[in-house]
């Protein structure tokens, strides 16, 4: 039988656990109504984005010979020899599986190019991350840490801007972004985008016609084209934090109420087994009385 | 006289939404205007003051660092990378939004004079509304 001491002593342990855990719920709850705020509204600016990039960049296609075979953002990657692929995971644990799941997603992107013998450039976003990959002595190309708890527009603008001229020089054939993204209170989403180069292959050449444009010069267009790439590239990193942040509170949050929800279980089941062994002594006791009584006789 | 819509967007947010008469934007080869039934055209800006018109006669001025403009015959959208509205019910409100802009003013690390010309422009915004 187990000593009242131990049990009561247990009781208070958990209970206290569960203080914290409910306390980190909270503090998530309220940080995320923040993170998704800050993720709806730029949503907005990235669905323009990728709009007007996406009809300029079919105004390209469609009206030149060769379209934009030639321009290296939107060529379509073949035999690539070196990819730059950036994960994007918290600074912190305790948020259920929020990080292994991006991790792992990296690690069969990985899988996948190295089995057809391109090489790998991983950059790193994250505590969690980087610590695993060192751990399991993966080589970093690159690694920041506290940019994905706290979203920096000029941070993240200055870390993607190497993995853009890189791509630019013809040093990487493609760059990704893996990261868990927030869908809704409950579910995080898992993303792997292919950054650069874009994909405009799917552009309806009809519909451009039959809009009326006012044509400026083409090799405006091109210039512009290359301006934007850039910038949504960037903008795409800084989204992708965004919404990896607003993620992790879900996450975090999520976990955290599993946590509170178990911990009172168990202090229910510890009062429960508490009160057993109390009842069990008490009747010991007088067992003990009542047998000495009896034995005075 | 016509009025369009006009959206200014930012990564932050929207800065403006609403029916307006015209707007003037600063173009990167020049500032142009824009009516209702322009022509459609989309093209870089630079950075500079965005003039609108409302639709009630008001003029309201825009700062922005970098953009670009999707014009369509009914409808302009303005993405721009960082914007602030010269706007404000008191003096204090108004003086916060031109201490702002003069913020993002600095940050851009660009010739001088485009910035001299888009300082004076929201400093005589500014005292429009006082």
């Amino acid at each position: 039988m187990a000593n009242l001491k131990d049990i009561q002593r247990k009781i208070k342990s958990v209970s206290s656990t569960q203080k914290t855990t409910r306390a980190m719920k909270l503090v998530s709850t309220a940080k995320l109504r923040r993170a998704e705020d800050l993720a709806k509204r730029s949503r907005l600016y990235a669905e323009k984005m990728n709009q007007v990039l996406a009809e300029i960049a079919g105004r390209i296609e469609c009206s030149k010979i060769g379209g934009l075979d030639d321009n290296r953002f939107f060529a379509p990657e073949e035999n690539p020899k070196m990819i730059d692929i950036i994960f994007v995971t918290a600074d912190k644990g305790l948020c259920g599986g929020f990080n292994i799941q991006t991790i792992k997603a990296t690690k069969n992107l990985i899988a996948k190019y190295q089995e057809k013998k391109v090489k790998i450039r991983l950059r790193g976003v994250g505590k969690k991350g980087i610590e695993y990959f060192k751990y399991n002595e993966v080589e970093l190309y690159d690694e920041v840490v506290g940019l994905s708890s706290k979203p920096d527009k000029a941070k993240s603008d200055e870390f993607i801007q190497a993995s853009i001229e890189d791509f630019k020089l013809g040093k990487t054939d493609a760059v990704y972004i893996v990261y868990n993204g927030y869908k809704n209170m409950i579910t995080q989403e898992l993303h792997v985008n292919k950054i650069l180069p874009i994909d405009a292959s799917d552009y309806d050449c009809d519909q451009t016609k039959q809009k009326s444009t006012l044509e400026i010069e083409a090799q405006d267009e091109e210039h512009m084209l290359n301006s934007l790439v850039e910038t949504y590239a960037k903008y795409n990193m800084y989204y992708t934090l965004i919404d990896s942040v607003a993620a992790e509170h879900s996450a975090r949050m999520q976990a955290m109420d599993t946590a509170t929800n178990n911990a009172k279980e168990m202090v229910k089941a510890l009062n429960v087994q508490y009160n057993k062994a109390r009842q069990a002594a008490i009747t010991t006791e007088l067992i003990e009385i009542i047998s000495g009584v009896e034995s005075m006789k | 006289m016509d009025t369009f819509t006009l959206e200014i967007l930012t990564p932050n947010g929207q800065i403006f939404s609403g029916k307006v008469r015209s707007v003037t934007l600063p173009g990167e080869e020049g500032e142009f205007g824009v009516l209702a039934n322009h022509a459609s055209l989309t093209t870089l800006l630079t950075s500079g003051v965005i003039d609108i018109e409302k639709e009630d006669k008001k003029v309201e001025s825009v700062l922005i660092n970098w953009g670009v403009v999707q014009v369509d015959e009914e409808k302009v959208v303005v993405l721009a990378e960082g914007a602030v509205a010269i706007r404000g019910e008191s003096e204090s409100e108004i003086s916060k939004a031109l201490e702002e802009a003069k913020q993002l003013l600095n940050d851009i690390a660009d010739s001088g004079t485009a910035i001299a010309a888009a300082s004076a422009k929201i400093e005589t915004a500014a005292k429009s509304l006082l």
